[in-house]
């Protein structure tokens, strides 16, 4: 009964004139980004992050989420036409996706894609309701020891699912934790890594480190080749799956939705993983796996499902635990700190309007997304005959612009095109920079909680594993660790990595 | 030696030259860590997760090191193979000539040569395109948030903007 009293509490602020607007935007921008290759959902975020301190916490957040999951639903449309993912989520859907398109079923691919993301983004929020109010229960029982732990495990999911070799994941979290240390001291107040320089007193900002690391770095790389774009030109017609795609697409649509709203909670974990093992899933269950890669409806279906439902567990440990367990999350989070809020435990009761608000507008969003991808997407088609060669310009002036109006400072513009290149000779040379930007965000909190339980427990390493949560954390990130090693788990790492920035 | 084991011993080896460069930085990291102090582990300071945040940079960079020469790896020159490498490194030199005029020059006399210069070199845009969007859309940019949004973009020496 609470719950329904506070779904009609988060209605009534997600139906305000203003947040439905916010909310629009979002999911119009989200699958805007998500339609365009090149740029992806956290571009797209950092660019718009500053926007968000012109408004109240809960537009600036609602138009946020909406950027994540509506790029969700615009990745697909890309894959399916195009054969290119306009996110990293929608790489697998471009295997039958496109072939679909190619054998003139573009719009039961596009339907399906359209109808499991919706019945998957559905369900997660549902979820999302039940499961968060007592996770964030429990989670108040948290100590530092536990928060230590948990973001550890965070982040070697995270570097365990990166393309590349685990070290170099690795040593790039390591740089990220080092980056986010930069600053004043939060318990000595002593300036680190300053070097002199007022400007770094307060740390280096999160807007323009993943502003270059993820726009300026991406449109480097992508003016090195031409794009190429086999779209699909022929007229589609029916987006209505029939009676036979259904059938077929019910089981993966359930199973996506499942499997997806469980590895988005994962921390680490995240929309990209949930459509490559969704992928793997269907192949595996299916009676006839050779049709899997060439326009089977099951493997859009399943893969399309799973990424909206880890779009939605994702704020799970976000909102209970104020852990980001992706980067997306970790902007969101960026997005509530700018507004003077802590995502956690105590979130839900203290403001209970923002975190149903968020919840109910997802609801809204969804219809809304609904109703963009299918009418619409005419034009959506149309719109990747944008030339390249005008857009890369555009986007490098809005994320200097972006840097700048989140600050008013130069300085921040330096640090964006400082990264941008660091960030594009990163990539080169095969380093994700994923693992940076989550350890950069995770690493200060990390610190703090680290130097918390070894002062309570007067320098007793072993706090760490007398606490039960704490201990199974360390376990499960150990064996992480150790399972590059071992030749059978290596190969399957190498299937499910990743290129979150994509 | 063999052909194979001089492609292993080789310097010009992209990972090679990564796990050097993380090596150099764990260093720097840990002696910063050190200049900071570490404290006790009773009552760590604010050196102690640098310090071993750096150790653990190196441990991963040795690795990276070490499967660099034992498995070989990729030259830098092949990172670039089949791409035209001259397009990013002038968009790099655009953005850095951009940072260090921003100040002096204002946004409105910096941003619109950067936009010209990539909507020309990336992948020529025609000028009687190129010029109205260069010029364009930066105004555009400034008089909404200038005007609109009341946020101040730097003018420069000469005021403009």
């Amino acid at each position: 009964m609470d719950t329904l009293l506070n779904v009609a509490h988060g209605f009534g602020v997600a139906l305000l004139p203003i947040n439905l607007l916010y909310c629009f935007i979002g999911v119009f921008i989200g699958t805007l980004v998500g339609v365009l290759p090149g740029i992806g959902p956290i571009s797209a975020m950092s660019l718009l992050l500053p926007v968000t301190l012109s408004g109240t916490p809960e537009s600036g957040i609602i138009m946020m989420a909406g950027i994540y999951y509506g790029s969700m639903y615009g990745g697909s449309t890309t894959s399916i036409l195009v054969n290119i993912p306009g996110e990293a989520a929608s790489v697998v859907t471009c295997i039958d996706g496109h072939q679909m398109a190619k054998q003139g079923r573009a719009g039961p691919a596009l339907g399906i894609s359209a109808f499991g993301s919706f019945i998957a983004g559905t369900f997660s929020l549902v979820a999302l309701m039940l499961v968060a109010p007592r996770l964030a229960n429990i989670a108040i029982a948290f100590g530092p020891a536990e928060y230590f732990s948990l973001m550890v495990l965070g982040l070697i999911v995270l570097t365990f699912l990166t393309q590349g070799s685990m070290p170099k994941a690795l040593l790039m979290a390591c740089i990220g934790v080092v980056l986010g240390l930069i600053g004043l001291d939060s318990i000595t107040a002593q300036p680190r890594l300053t070097f002199g320089r007022m400007e770094l007193i307060d740390g280096i900002g999160l807007v323009p480190v993943v502003m270059g690391l993820f726009g300026v770095a991406e449109v480097l790389l992508n003016t090195e080749q031409a794009i190429k774009r086999d779209i699909i030109n022929a007229r589609i017609t029916q987006l209505l799956p029939n009676k036979a795609d259904w059938q077929a697409s019910a089981g993966p649509v359930a199973r996506g939705t499942l499997l997806g709203f469980l590895l988005g909670i994962l921390p680490g974990g995240g929309a990209v993983v949930a459509s490559f093992a969704s992928y793997a899933l269907e192949k595996r269950l299916s009676k006839t796996p050779e049709r899997f890669g060439h326009g089977a409806i099951e493997g859009v279906a399943g893969p399309e499902s799973a990424n909206n439902a880890a779009a939605g567990g994702a704020f799970i440990p976000l909102m209970t635990l104020g852990i980001p367990p992706n980067v997306v999350m970790a902007l969101l989070l960026g997005a509530f700190v700018i507004h003077g809020l802590q995502p956690g435990p105590l979130l839900i009761t203290q403001n209970p309007g923002l975190f149903w608000g968020i919840v109910a507008s997802m609801y809204i969003g969804n219809v809304m997304l609904l109703i963009l991808n299918l009418p619409l997407i005419g034009m959506w088609v149309q719109l990747l005959k944008l030339p390249y060669n005008i857009l890369f310009p555009l986007i490098i002036l809005f994320t200097i612009l972006g840097v700048y109006c989140s600050s008013n400072n130069v300085f921040d513009v330096y640090v964006m095109i400082a990264f941008g290149i660091i960030g594009y000779f990163m990539r080169k040379l095969g380093f994700e920079p994923a693992p940076l930007v989550l350890a950069f965000v995770l690493g200060p909190m990390m610190e703090n909680n680290l130097r918390k339980s070894l002062i309570l427990s007067q320098g007793d390493l072993w706090t760490f594993v007398q606490r039960p949560i704490s201990a199974a954390c360390l376990a499960l990130a150990l064996m992480l660790l150790i399972a590059p090693l071992l030749p059978a788990l290596r190969k399957k790492r190498e299937l499910v990595a990743l290129d979150e920035g994509a | 030696m063999n052909d194979q084991t001089s492609v292993k011993l080789r310097l010009n080896n992209s990972e090679l030259w990564g796990g050097l460069i993380g090596l150099a930085l764990g260093g720097f990291v840990i002696w910063q860590g050190v200049k900071l102090k570490l404290g006790t582990i009773n009552d760590p300071g604010s050196g102690y997760v640098l310090f071993y945040t750096g150790i653990l940079m190196c441990v991963f960079a040795v690795s990276i090191v070490i499967s660099a020469i034992a498995e070989g790896g990729p030259t830098l020159a092949s990172r670039w193979d089949n791409v035209s490498w001259s397009k990013p490194l002038l968009v790099i030199v655009c953005l850095t000539a951009f940072s260090f005029a921003l100040e002096p020059l204002g946004f409105l006399l910096s941003s619109i040569p950067l936009m010209l210069l990539l909507l020309r070199l990336i992948d020529p845009v025609r000028w009687t395109l190129a010029v109205p969007i260069a010029a364009l859309v930066p105004l555009g940019m400034w008089w909404v948030l200038k005007r609109l949004l009341l946020i101040q973009l730097p003018s420069g020496l000469f005021g403009i903007g």
